[in-house]
């Protein structure tokens, strides 16, 4: 496909849904998200929340339906957009065994980023790891990896940035250096991230979506959601979770 | 409420509904394997012209009673192996479009298919070991190439389920299945080509020197080559109805709850 | 937006495995030892033999097995880093192939059983078969340990890829392993039988017996190795 990605729209999801068998996992999901947002995304457990983001990630593919990230297509361009998203998630991602520089260099090459020496130099410093470059992750905090993580996932300066639970774990401080990190680069970047803290999912956001069953429940973007009936609305779907 | 209409259309062949289809199958199949039965054993003329009982003298050879019997098993033996392996392309073949298609009814179909593979292998493995044991006085023979082959089959179309069992995710035991089936199918040939071809020293591999089979002969092998084919499939028709009755019952439950 | 360049993208993932190895040795390590346990049981099985047991007509499938075992124990390992960590979904996410994945990853694999091979071979040379007559050159014997190992490995790293998202990895591993292996299991022992022993089946040339059954072996890793490369991807995304 030549076309040139459309600079409107981070998200277009057309009627998205994945099924196996009997189960979905998706059910005609369909909205559109703006770049520059930040999409939380919310729902009970087994809504379907991380198939959307693997879907959305390249991760896996839909059985019908689609979705573009960047006008790029999750399934006919995921190579090219693999360039251009990032994935931070509670898991570290990482690996213990290598140090933080070699876990940057090697996600460089996976990359194929140019003059990556300098690109990774600027990214420990950006998340305050520069003195601890030379030790294995296996010594670093929990809060530290976190921000090992995010360095990692902005090496390519992708454009969008999915967030697989990035909170849970983490102590406070460490959840307030990861805030901090991500109000810096907020501006530059599409957020799409799941949580289960609705108050700081709703702080976050700029749009909220509510899934249950692979339905969507409630999209809408955050000045026209009234707090109390988002509030109930979430305590409703998450009532409903599948067993 | 919509139910998933999943797996066998009652749709209508030459008259006659799936179902009717599978039933005059398992007929057809057990009256011709009977029939097999019964000429195997009372009509067909033995190898060589040979009479049963006693011993006599065939081409400098003693042949006793006990190596014409064997023979008799050539009968079975060769259709269920045959026919084993066909069934396991069948399943293959399932696989090989499920992972195309990502559809769950194809990996329904391979995985019965697999199923039917098994019966056959077992049975294949049962009557080879018959036939070694007459036709050598032992029970096993680790050098003969085709009791090798068919119980690396039989390992093979086992693993198959193990593997199948050990997966918890739906999706990824259906594709693991899949991609297992397939290198399994890719293996059996293989392994059948290189035990026969590097010489061991246990037992040379017989072959059998004894031109074509004569009229008679034909016809039994050919009663039970169709005979277990009728049979196989009427088996697997039945037991796939009974899956895609599973399948139904899931979806049932599935609207319920929502 | 950068140019992908497959090869830096192969070498990225092959100096991990190797740089993280050499740094825990964990791989290395209980490989060799497992490797020199199992010779270690041969030597209690064969002391009852009594001095006239001719070890050398069995000596092929003693080496075999003890490759077979060992490798089995670092393939497991080499797949359970990337799983711990959630690091395959990194690799996935990443713009690489995925069968520059199953290059890397078999490549390593295959490294690491050559090292294993390497000791064992003089080890079990001065066990078992010192100052015996052999049936060829043993410096051929290089020959059916590269036929092996390579679809050990390529194999291997497909059937571990899926054991490793089993519940029972190892026991899985050895389950799926075996049977497929079997012809090439087969092909390779009779290959170096045919050096390992001095005085063959008769009837059958060094030839004969060595050069065929390398061949099938070649024949064996060539179609299932590319029957391995072709079907990974199916399993890794999944």
């Amino acid at each position: 496909m030549a076309q040139p990605p459309t600079t409107q729209l981070a998200l277009e999801v057309r009627d998205l849904s994945r099924t196996f068998g009997v189960r979905k996992a998706l059910d005609k999901v369909n909205f559109e998200l703006p770049q520059g947002a930040f999409l939380s995304i919310f729902g009970p457990n087994g809504a379907g929340k991380t198939t959307m983001l693997k879907v959305l990630s390249t991760l896996t593919g839909a059985s019908k339906g689609s979705a573009k990230v960047v006008g790029l297509d999750v399934v006919q361009d995921a190579v090219e957009l693999r360039n251009r998203i990032g994935f931070i998630s509670h898991n570290p991602l990482l690996y213990p065994d290598l140090t933080a520089q070699e876990n940057l260099e090697f996600f460089a090459d996976l990359y194929c980023i140019d003059e990556a020496p300098d690109r990774i130099h600027e990214l420990l410093t950006a998340v305050e790891l520069d003195h601890r470059r030379l030790d294995a992750v296996r010594t670093f905090s929990r809060g530290m990896i976190q921000r090992l993580s995010i360095a990692r996932s902005l090496l390519h300066k992708p454009d969008v940035i999915f967030l697989d639970e990035p909170y849970s774990g983490l102590d406070p401080h460490a959840m307030d250096i990861l805030d901090s990190l991500i109000a810096q680069v907020r501006d530059q970047h599409t957020f799409v991230m799941i949580s289960h803290d609705l108050t700081k999912g709703l702080e976050l956001c700029s749009h909220a979506l509510i899934l249950a069953k692979g339905k969507v429940v409630l999209f809408a973007e955050k000045e026209a959601i009234d707090p109390d009936v988002f509030s109930a609305t979430y305590r409703q779907t998450v009532g409903m979770g599948v067993s | 409420m919509r139910v998933a209409e999943q797996g066998i259309k009652q749709r209508k062949f030459l008259g006659l509904t799936g179902n009717a289809w599978t039933l005059l199958m398992l007929g057809v199949g057990a009256i011709l394997t009977t029939a097999d039965f019964i000429l195997a054993f009372f009509y067909t003329p033995v190898v060589y012209g040979a009479g049963v009982g006693g011993s006599k003298m065939i081409g400098g050879v003693v042949v006793s009673q006990q190596l014409l019997f064997s023979q008799k098993i050539f009968y079975f033996h060769v259709p269920v192996a045959i026919g084993s392996f066909l069934v396991f392309t069948f399943a293959a073949a399932y696989a090989v479009l499920f992972l195309v298609r990502k559809d769950s009814n194809y990996d329904i179909r391979s995985r019965t298919g697999m199923e039917v593979t098994l019966l056959l292998v077992m049975l294949t493995l049962i009557t080879g070991d018959i036939w070694t044991r007459f036709e050598w006085g032992v029970w096993w023979a680790f050098g003969e190439p085709r009791l090798t082959t068919y119980a690396i089959m039989a390992l093979l179309v086992v693993a198959y389920f193990v593997l199948r069992a050990a997966v918890s995710d739906d999706e990824r035991r259906a594709t693991y299945g899949a991609v297992f089936c397939i290198i399994a199918w890719i293996d059996a040939p293989i392994s059948f080509v290189i035990t026969r071809m590097i010489p061991t020293s246990i037992h040379p591999v017989v072959l059998r020197a004894g031109g074509g089979l004569t009229g008679s002969q034909l016809l039994a092998f050919l009663l039970g080559l169709f005979g277990m084919m009728f049979t196989s499939w009427a088996i697997y028709q039945l037991r796939l109805r009974e899956e895609f009755a599973k399948v139904r019952i899931d979806a049932l439950k599935e609207a319920l709850e929502g | 937006m950068a140019k992908i360049s497959s090869s830096r993208q192969f070498k990225a993932i092959l100096r991990k495995d190797i740089v993280m190895e050499m740094r825990t040795g964990e791989m290395l390590t209980s490989m060799g030892l497992y490797a020199v346990l199992v010779l270690i049981v041969y030597g209690v099985a064969l002391s009852q033999a009594g001095s006239s047991f001719d070890v050398q007509r069995i000596a092929a499938g003693l080496l075999w097995l003890a490759i077979l075992f060992t490798s089995m124990l670092g393939l497991n390992r080499s797949l359970v880093h990337e799983k711990d960590q959630g690091c395959l979904d990194a690799l996935l996410l990443s713009p690489v192939d995925r069968p520059i994945i199953f290059f890397a990853k078999a490549t390593g694999n295959l490294i690491f059983l050559s090292i294993v091979e390497v000791l064992i071979l003089p080890l079990f040379y001065f066990l078992f078969l010192s100052g015996k007559p052999m049936g060829g050159p043993f410096w051929l014997i290089a020959l059916p340990l590269i036929v092996g190992s390579v679809g050990i490995a390529g194999v291997g790293t497909l059937l571990a890829t899926m054991s490793v998202n089993t519940t029972g990895k190892d026991f899985i591993l050895a389950v799926l392993f075996i049977p497929v292996m079997f012809p090439l299991l087969f092909s390779v022992v009779a290959a170096t039988s045919a050096i390992l022993i001095s005085d063959p089946i008769a009837g059958i040339t060094f030839a004969d017996a060595f050069w065929k059954s390398l061949a099938l072996g070649a024949g064996y890793d060539v179609i299932m190795v590319l029957a391995a490369f072709g079907l990974y991807e199916f399993i890794i995304g999944a």
